[in-house]
């Protein structure tokens, strides 16, 4: 139903346009597989999955800094060899348990926030509070409630921040 | 539609009147669904050149419910027409 008036607006656009400059394009619609890779993004598993493998790809760069960086060496016993060695195997092992808690951190918030922007159908930054609350106070629970609870309201403001802080720039 | 094969110029010109109302009529129809759902779904304030996903949703929505009372009200004022007529 809605293919001819499109087509016909874009037309007359389009040679009201050209005969006056040559510049403007008149308006081409998407194809149907422009709509279908823009949905992709749309969907709230691909999305949050997505995100939780960037997370993990973070937490694997952040261990591998930070587990560099923190080194109790026993300069006596070891060659240089054997430091060399054992500070790999701590950026290892500091990496993967950092890359799975980032991982989970980025899923969760992904996937928070995406069902929350879907159900109240507004793009927003009360999306991102509640996000960061689900996230925080998931990441906290095994603390008890009062843990949950500072844990949700600090990674809703911290997210919150982010969220302003990258805004400005746009 | 019974006297088909007379093809009479004036059921012609009956039919194409016909058809350039409906045409007229669908046309206003997406005009005024894109006007509303825009007006409604997307803010005003332009941060990227794509839909996001609220505004996706928000779409879906607009464009669901308008069609669906769009396609109701005829039968209802088709309804209150015919009830008015024989009462």
């Amino acid at each position: 139903m809605a293919s001819p008036e499109p087509s016909a607006a874009g037309a007359g656009a389009g040679g009201e346009s050209s005969s006056q400059a040559a510049a403007v394009e008149p308006i081409r619609m998407p194809t149907a597989e422009e709509i279908k890779g823009q949905d992709i993004w749309n969907n709230c598993a691909v999305r949050s999955v997505v995100s939780g493998v960037m997370g993990g790809g973070l937490g694997v760069l952040m261990g591998l800094f930070f587990g560099a960086l923190d080194n109790p060496i026993m300069a006596e016993e070891m060659t240089a060899r054997q430091q060399i060695v054992y500070t790999a195997k701590q950026m290892g092992r500091r990496s993967i348990s950092n890359a799975k808690t980032f991982a989970v951190m980025g899923l969760i918030f992904s996937a928070a926030e995406c069902v929350v922007e879907k159900a109240r159908a507004k793009h927003d930054t009360t999306n991102t509070a509640v996000a960061g609350c689900v996230t925080g106070g998931a990441l906290a629970v095994k603390g008890g409630p009062k843990a949950t609870c500072i844990g949700c309201a600090g990674f809703a403001a911290f997210s919150v921040a982010i969220e302003k802080f990258f805004d400005r720039h746009t | 539609m019974a006297a088909k094969g007379g093809a009479s110029n004036f059921e012609k010109e009956q039919m194409f009147g016909m058809a350039e109302k409906e045409m007229e009529y669908r046309v206003d129809l997406f005009n005024r669904l894109t006007q509303t759902c825009f007006e409604k779904c997307i803010e005003k304030r332009y941060k990227e050149a794509e839909l996001n996903m609220g505004e996706n949703s928000c779409i879906d929505r607009c464009v669901s419910k308008y069609w669906q009372v769009s396609l109701l009200i005829p039968f209802l004022f088709a309804d209150s027409f015919y009830a008015y007529s024989i009462a």
